[in-house]
């Protein structure tokens, strides 16, 4: 008998798949089209219009990070951390990591437990499911950067080192495996898909302009700290700087203490 | 006599303030069929759901062939079958997807001929099973759902309001897998409403009320409670007894029509009636309905408990 943790991965694969490759396709798809944007401005010297074009208040408030977007690179690798990028991928992990409660509030899970399983069984499936996705979707995004950098760009253009697109790709992977954790956590805890599913969003989101504020309103700056995305820093990235792998652990920490957390609730909780 | 499949001991369970199941404790025989009667928010459920480990107890203790349910569950849950009183199917999902990835979740391989005879007796198509399950009626996913529990054939059989549902002619074919399985040695443990079915497929009913068990009894003991019906009709009028046997309750007369609750042997009151000019007479059999409605509403706790199954 094969394990019923691979069983029922396999089955949520299955019925995620539709949604995964659709995404894939289109993160891919926008990736592959920064290249050539930047190809063009590369190719009629946006770039050294660009900085004049932003207002003097703005660039004061971006930080001379903002130059570091008006980029090749910077232009690139804008597609691993623009909002709706964060969005989708965080918003596929939270869909994923609440597959329990889904799994509850239908009664399905009453006849997967009824089998021979153990409970934490139902959430290592859902961490190898949301695994996997995640890494779909950075091969994808990263696949489609390099394709587009390597077929269509000029051979003189800066072109991003590898290893700054897997740092981008690594870094977008954990802030999303970092709210999988938090919205497994949730979804361990109540009985509706909605409630642990919104629960966690309005926490990404709330986090998300913590740490904007943070950014831009010293007074905030502290504060920030306890924002995730407080570690989620993908412009030093772009200016060449290594992974921060202090970083990188508190997401994953952070995660983890999720997915420890899910376990514990989850194997007392009642069905 | 084999040990119990299923043991309930000092069961409780409190949702907070409300109290679900309160001191419940019965033995369900190897073998038997077994009835768990009781109107809605009785406990029934709430006890399923304790044996499969998806509900924890408060107080008390819940074992399945020796084996505790919530200590050592994958294994206890190994040897039954479920159908929930509410299967959660999905419905983009075909019947045969469905059927396919709980086989493979179960301890047993299924055997695809076994599978094809059940599919078959219940009269599911080979193209009903393609299906996506949001096509199905309500009928069509209860019998998917005793498919998926029986498909295994597990030594016990967890049945949660089995024949909700389900057309005259299905539910029919319900009993008789029921029957089946009960010839092959297994146990089944249903939850029901439906008193003529309990009546005609179980050796054993256990009855809850607001959480607490009022009644456990063979079938045909609690049947004897109610004492049969007796209905004379006299060719003219008879003037009724100074006094009647044992075990006869006068229910209505009339000059010429008696109406009787007979408990016990009827040869008494044949024997009063011997003498008077008899034009017909009519002896009805108790049917269990007649003394379970009575428990539901009684308060007071029955005193009539056995641990012996019908023979």
């Amino acid at each position: 008998m094969r394990s019923a943790t691979l069983v029922l991965a396999a089955h949520s694969l299955r019925r995620t798949r539709p949604i995964v490759i659709g995404m894939a396709l289109v993160l891919g798809g926008f990736q592959f089209l920064l290249t050539q944007v930047a190809t063009f401005l590369l190719r009629s010297g946006g770039f050294s219009l660009m900085p004049s074009l932003i207002p003097d208040f703005l660039r004061q408030m971006a930080g001379p990070s903002m130059l570091t977007f008006m980029s090749f690179t910077g232009v690139v690798a804008f597609g691993y951390f623009h909002p709706i990028v964060i969005a989708s991928h965080l918003g596929l992990a939270i869909a994923i990591a609440t597959e329990p409660a889904a799994e509850i509030e239908t009664r399905f899970a009453d006849l997967t437990l009824a089998r021979p399983m153990v409970r934490h069984q139902v959430i290592t499936r859902t961490i190898v499911v949301l695994v996997v996705a995640e890494a779909v979707l950075l091969l994808t995004m990263m696949t489609a950067t390099w394709t587009g950098l390597a077929c269509c760009t000029p051979a003189d253009a800066p072109r991003p080192e590898l290893a700054t697109i897997r740092s981008l790709a690594i870094m977008l992977g954990t802030v999303t495996l970092c709210w999988g954790g938090l919205a497994l956590a949730a979804a361990s805890a109540v009985r509706r898909r909605a409630t642990a599913s919104g629960t966690a969003a309005v926490a990404a989101l709330a986090t998300y302009l913590l740490d904007y504020l943070g950014r831009i309103w010293d007074p905030a700056r502290r504060l920030s700290t306890l924002s995730p995305f407080h570690y989620f820093e993908p412009s030093s990235l772009v200016s060449g700087a290594p992974l921060n792998v202090r970083d990188v652990a508190v997401l994953l920490g952070i995660g983890l203490a999720g997915v420890i957390a899910s376990y514990a609730i989850f194997s007392r909780r009642d069905m | 006599m084999s040990g119990p499949a299923i043991r309930l001991e000092h069961l409780g369970k409190r949702y907070g303030r409300l109290t679900a199941l309160k001191d419940v404790s019965l033995d369900v025989l190897e073998g038997e069929v077994f009835g768990f009667l009781g109107l809605n928010g009785a406990g029934k459920t709430t006890t399923i759901r304790i044996l499969l480990d998806l509900v924890r107890p408060t107080s008390g203790r819940a074992s399945i062939f020796g084996a505790d349910c919530q200590t050592r569950g994958p294994e206890v849950r190994a040897q039954l079958g479920y159908l929930p009183g509410e299967p959660g199917f999905y419905g983009d999902m075909t019947g045969e997807a469905t059927l396919d990835l709980l086989g493979r979740l179960a301890h047993t391989r299924v055997d695809p001929a076994s599978r094809a005879r059940l599919l078959d007796r219940l009269e599911f198509a080979a193209s009903d099973l393609r299906r996506p399950m949001r096509e199905y009626s309500t009928g069509m996913k209860r019998k998917l759902g005793i498919v998926q529990a029986l498909q295994s054939d597990p030594p016990l059989l967890v049945l949660d309001e089995p024949t909700e549902g389900l057309d005259p002619l299905m539910q029919d074919a319900f009993y008789e897998l029921v029957a089946a399985s009960r010839q092959r040695g297994r146990t089944v443990f249903m939850s029901s409403h439906v008193l003529p079915e309990v009546e005609r497929v179980c050796d054993r009913i256990g009855l809850l009320r607001g959480g607490e068990l009022v009644l456990l009894s063979p079938v045909h003991e609690v049947r004897s409670l109610a004492g049969r019906r007796v209905r004379v009709s006299f060719a003219e009028d008879v003037t009724p007894p100074a006094s009647w046997p044992d075990g006869c309750d006068l229910v209505q007369t009339t000059p010429r029509v008696w109406e009787l609750r007979v408990h016990g042997a009827l040869g008494p009151v044949v024997s009063l009636l011997a003498t008077r000019p008899i034009a017909d007479l009519d002896v009805q059999m108790p049917h269990l309905e007649e003394v379970l409605k009575k428990y539901y509403s009684d308060s007071e706790r029955v005193a009539l408990q056995t641990n012996a199954p019908a023979s």
